[in-house]
């Protein structure tokens, strides 16, 4: 047994030191130690072998301007939701590692979200179908094919209805290859449903306009922006574009107004200069009551109405519910204000959402009254998304497009994968006019197929997406301009619509009893990324919790339940839903919101995420799964699906659940006895007044200096300034940096441990009665600080400071003493406390290759992309130039939608950063430490009494 | 006394351990210093011929060296750039010809065995899968752009690889051996020019 495994010939010809292991007489533990020392000795010396060899494998024929190590960008267009971000998508040797945003794309413009950074990880997803599947079975594309070929002439004899239900699509080519496939059958239908639906702005419009549109939000031309439950900067239609219109505006002296009603805490609410606590129920009521004094044209006291008739054509009203009356009063609103081409296009509408609820309601009553012969379900998982699973089991032939088999696809008789967009030709026109394209970054992992391959086959004329897509566009576009770019302008003759007038309904009062709200969270959406661990690791921008979905009550109603975060409590309504409660500052004492997408058959693979020790528990929950699906309490009324139902039961079920929430980890904040001398804590977060701007800054008052001046910076001196007022708290940063740096997923136990990897967080905090909280968010990395704390306990320099003003962390030097992390007052630095870095081979693709992976016991923390400077700083070398301010983006900034981060060289006083240092809002957090941080913040601007809609006549 | 034994029956333990290490104590080295290292290749290229005899540039083959990080190895095109004429070394082509005169006969295609191996990959549509000799740990980021660019002949690093049947790795590339040279740089120069090679942790570790 002893001699299974060995290093070393003396490892080998030891085995008098195995047996001296066991007592026996005359063996003492000198021997022992002996033995194990020549042992040791032996090894030591047989073990100087040299490292595995490796294979160096050059291309056979390498592909023109491919150059090994040397990353491409390639424009694209993100395949995450419907709203149709244009991508840069960073190609290293043949494979994508990061996406950014395009700043020539109009939505994007250069930014993107949380998911849409995520959603590369789903392109390594080794759950992925790898080909398509025959009634469960693997089976080859042309014996699919030939089955489902005879399968729809049996129907085409029979008249038989045939159904293509899908999700938004937004892409033309998709569309007319579906016209064509539908066809051919005599009773043929497309139906698109969104799992978030807006349906009810478009039958608002088909009222008021005469056409089922939705607008084209324009929030950079509002001067006061009044949302009725829109979220519009988190998860609503198209968050980046909006997020980056909104920050455009948040600044004196133009800055906007914005009110918020809602009943839970958003992260759009979260930035309302007045936020308004109003259950669903109550928006109709506050929207009627202001439609009509604007219609008087008379406030009769109420500050909005002023405000938004003092600001005709420049002001907008939005609504999130899915409610058709609420809809049509909005419109109203808008049309009466003007609205209407100047802050809402409806010349040039918004395709990303163009689900109609009706046209599912109708479908599902085909469904169930077996009217259906064949069923094609592209992008979608009914099963999963709506109140109730669809009868599949009527229909005679059920096809999926699904790239994974989920709880729609796995009783579909065949699974015809689709490629992950990444790996496909696509293109998308997500405002009329706008035409985005998506191009192959990879060639196809597994053997899928793009949908509209598969329809042209089963049309009967074989063709490639890229000739379907070349060919819809021909004499259209520039094809080569277009695809450099990743968008191209098409004319449209387009006319508005014009006004058609609004029947207003009234409705019942405001209902009584609890209310749930059902919302698409931030990382998880409509469920689609369930599969996706770095969303679910992503902390929930308010409630901050990771890996659960929970039922989040207002302080009050918690007290009045008698309820803690993490109890249990039952949500019934109809139908029962068991979930960990967390109590939500701010959110409306008859709300109980819950986060959908959750509780998804794709997170069952999560069961055995992050390290495995005596100690550790499991990430999903009792189902198996993580977090519960909140969907059966949607319904499909009126053909609308509700995403509020009035009149819940709640109760305490008596268990508990431990929840994982990054709420109170890393606090930055200094207890009393610990103040620095002039016993002053200063706030970690500072907020300023519009008025109070013109004042010269309050800055910390000097300290002497306990180090010496002799480390000048005399070339480089990277900092940054981060615009708090800016920040939406929507994680893109996040997702970003986990993905640019290799930060690995830890788990639902570790997370709960505070053992979080995120190089980056979003620190988020309330001020104000619990009831009436107002919040802030604060990025929080580590500052690289001039008089860096942690430098000075390493006893290894491992943690070093650079001549660029970079605290850097020799990972090959640190040997885990944790010193720095305990002296860091940012609390920045994270400490591997095991070998994250997974086995799966195809996950691990995913990786960066410019970023070492760390293993255990190896402190790590934000280096200000350090590769990204050398990158750019060698470039700018190779190529002979000065580098530039902006060449050099580091991954949180560049994906930020509200241009809150701006890194540069302090050095330079003409660069974004070094002109932001010194702006009028700075200050530097905890700066009474005199540790002189590298990281500058800009106060949070509180407009309540902003004049945006009062200045003008 | 049995602890005594014991230290005889170790002790010649260790020292037969020694006697089989004796053959290779000459590249005796540090564990992850590789100097010396020169294994036997899949295709016997020499870099005597083709940079020396016929002193083809070095950046004609590792092309990546001023644009990217790696140098690169280059793709078997770039062989067959040159060898899809030259297939065999002249004096077997000479020998071939002068055989076929002797014999009155059509000379024969003369292919070398090692280029057939080069042939066989392409035909195959199969790599050349190369062992690679200087590998750096992956904790190090070398870019040779920036030592290129800045004027650093191949040889520095690399030493005479002109005259290498095989090719053997001539520097330790220990980090002590880089700082040095970055330092010596700093103070002389490279080429008669001002240089920056910084020294900073960061410009190799990240």
């Amino acid at each position: 047994m002893e001699n299974q495994y060995w290093r070393s010939l003396a490892e080998r010809e030891q085995p008098a030191a195995q047996e001296l292991e066991f007592d026996g007489p005359g063996n003492s533990r000198r021997d022992f130690l002996k033995a194990a020392g020549f042992v040791l000795a032996g090894t030591a010396l047989s073990g100087c072998a040299r490292a595995p060899v490796e294979k160096a494998i050059p291309h056979l024929d390498q592909p023109g301007g491919v150059i090994a190590g040397r990353a491409q960008f390639y424009a694209s267009t993100c395949g995450a939701c419907p709203a149709g971000c244009g991508l840069l998508a960073k190609v290293r040797d043949g494979r994508p590692i990061k996406l950014e945003g395009n700043p020539d794309q109009a939505i994007s413009r250069g930014a993107s979200c949380a998911v849409g950074q995520a959603s590369l990880l789903g392109l390594y997803d080794s759950l992925r179908l790898k080909q398509p599947l025959a009634h469960g079975k693997p089976a080859a594309w042309e014996q699919v094919d030939r089955e489902i070929a005879a399968r729809l002439a049996e129907i085409r004899k029979a008249g038989g209805a045939v159904r293509y239900l899908s999700g938004t699509i937004t892409s033309p080519t998709k569309l007319e290859m579906i016209g064509r496939f539908l066809a051919q059958f005599s009773d043929a239908r497309h139906v698109m449903y969104d799992a978030l639906s807006v349906s009810a702005i478009l039958d608002a419009h088909e009222q008021t306009h005469g056409a089922r549109i939705l607008p084209h939000y324009r929030f950079a031309a509002a001067d006061v922006i009044a949302s009725f439950d829109a979220d519009f900067l988190g998860t609503w239609i198209s968050p980046v574009e909006f997020a980056r219109d909104y920050a455009s505006r948040r600044l004196p002296p133009e800055m906007s107004w914005h009110v918020q009603f809602e009943g839970r805490m958003s992260v759009t609410g979260s930035k309302a200069d007045l936020r308004v606590k109003a259950a669903p129920d109550e928006i109709l009521g506050r929207l009627e009551r202001l439609a009509e004094r604007i219609e008087a044209n008379d406030p009769a006291g109420d500050e909005l109405a002023a405000r938004l008739l003092r600001a005709r054509g420049r002001s907008l009203v939005v609504c999130g519910l899915n409610d058709l009356a609420a809809q049509v009063l909005t419109n109203h609103i808008n049309h009466l204000l003007g609205n209407y081409g100047a802050t809402l296009d409806i010349e040039r509408p918004s395709l990303q959402r163009r689900g109609n609820d009706r046209a599912l309601a109708d479908l599902l009553a085909e469904l169930q009254a077996g009217r259906v012969a064949a069923l094609f379900i592209d992008g979608v998982n009914p099963a999963a998304e709506l109140p109730a699973a669809p009868a599949l089991d009527r229909a005679k032939l059920v096809v999926s497009f699904a790239g994974s088999v989920d709880e729609t696809s796995q009783h579909a008789h065949y699974i015809c994968p689709d490629h992950h967009y990444l790996e496909s030709w696509a293109d998308a026109e997500p405002v009329r006019g706008l035409i985005s394209f998506t191009q192959p970054t990879i060639r196809p992992l597994n053997r899928t197929r793009a949908v509209i391959e598969s329809l042209a086959v089963w049309v009967g004329q074989p063709a490639s997406a890229y000739e379907l897509i070349r060919e819809h566009w021909k004499d259209r576009i520039d094809w080569d301009r277009a695809l450099e770019k990743g968008c191209a302008e098409v004319n449209v003759a387009a006319q508005a619509p014009r006004w058609m007038g609004a029947k207003l309904q009234r409705r019942a009062p405001a209902a009584e009893g609890y209310t749930a709200v059902l919302y698409p969270a931030v990382g998880m959406l409509d469920g689609r990324h369930a599969g996706n661990p770095w969303l679910h690791e992503l902390p929930d921008p308010i409630t901050k919790t990771v890996w659960d979905n929970c039922a989040l009550l207002s302080p009050k109603t918690a007290a009045a339940l008698g309820v803690r975060d993490g109890d249990v409590v039952r949500i019934e309504g109809g139908v029962a839903v068991e979930l960990p409660a967390v109590v939500q500052p701010g959110q409306h004492d008859r709300v109980i919101a819950v986060a959908l997408g959750y509780g998804r058959k794709a997170s069952e693979r999560f069961a055995n995420i992050g390290p495995r020790w005596t100690g550790s528990k499991p990430t999903v929950n009792e189902n198996g799964r993580v977090g519960v699906n909140a969907s059966p309490l949607l319904a499909l009324e009126g053909g609308l699906l509700r995403y509020e139902r009035c009149g819940v039961m709640i109760a305490t079920t008596g268990r508990r659940i431990e929840l994982a929430s990054t709420q109170a980890h890393h606090t930055l904040s200094v207890p009393t006895h610990l103040a620095p001398p002039d016993g002053k804590v200063r706030p970690i977060i500072r907020e300023i007044t519009p008025e109070e701007l013109g004042k010269p800054p309050e800055h910390a008052e000097h300290h002497e200096e306990l180090w010496p001046d002799d480390h000048p910076y005399t070339g480089h001196r990277w900092g940054m300034a981060v615009d708090l007022n800016a920040c939406t708290g929507c994680s893109a940063c996040v997702i970003a940096c986990q993905a640019e740096n290799n930060t690995p997923v830890v788990g639902k136990d570790e997370m709960r441990r505070r053992r979080g990897m995120h190089w980056i967080r979003i620190d988020r905090y309330y001020s104000g009665p619990p009831d009436d909280v107002r919040v802030a968010h604060q990025p929080m990395m580590c500052q690289q600080c001039d008089h860096a704390p942690c430098e000075t306990v390493c006893p290894t320099l491992a943690t070093v400071h650079s001549d660029e003003g970079l605290n850097q962390q020799v990972y090959n030097r640190c040997v885990g003493t944790r010193y720095c992390a305990n002296n860091c007052p940012y609390k920045a630095r994270r400490f591997n406390w095991f070998n994250y870095p997974s086995n799966d081979k195809l996950a691990n693709l995913v990786l960066n290759p410019d970023v070492t992976v760390r293993s255990r016991g190896v402190m790590e923390k934000c280096t200000f992309c350090v590769q990204r400077i050398q990158e750019a700083k060698i470039e700018a070398k190779r190529l002979g130039v000065p580098l530039k301010d902006g060449d050099i983006r580091v991954a949180c900034e560049q994906s930020c939608p509200a241009d809150a981060i701006v890194f540069g060289d302090l050095n330079d006083p003409n660069s974004r950063a070094s002109r932001l240092a010194q702006d009028a809002r700075q200050y530097r957090v905890l700066e009474e430490l005199n540790v002189r941080p590298a990281v500058h913040y800009l106060k949070v601007i509180r407009n309540r009494n902003g004049k945006g809609g009062q200045d003008h006549g | 006394m049995r602890s005594r034994v014991l230290t005889i029956v170790l002790g010649i333990g260790v020292a037969f351990s020694l006697v089989v290490l004796a053959s290779r104590a000459s590249m005796f080295h540090l564990p992850a210093n590789h100097q010396g290292y020169e294994p036997v290749q899949p295709i016997a290229y020499s870099h005597r011929l083709h940079a020396g005899e016929l002193q083809i540039d070095c950046k004609y083959c590792h092309f990546g060296a001023e644009k990217s990080r790696y140098a690169g190895i280059p793709p078997a095109s770039v062989c067959m750039n040159c060898h899809q004429f030259i297939k065999a070394p002249l004096g077997a082509i000479r020998a071939e010809d002068e055989l076929a005169a002797q014999e009155g006969r059509a000379p024969r295609e003369v292919v070398s065995p090692e280029l057939s191996r080069l042939y066989d990959a392409v035909k195959q549509h199969r790599p050349v899968a190369w062992t690679r000799i200087h590998s750096l740990p992956d904790f190090v980021y070398f870019d040779h752009r920036a030592h290129v660019n800045a004027g650093v002949v191949c040889q520095q690093c690399h030493g005479p690889v002109e005259t290498m049947e095989r090719v053997r790795q001539v520097s330790d590339l220990s980090m002590g051996w880089c700082v040095n040279c970055h330092r010596d740089a700093n103070e002389k120069g490279i080429g008669g020019r001002r240089v920056n090679a910084s020294i900073n942790c960061s410009t190799c570790h990240y």
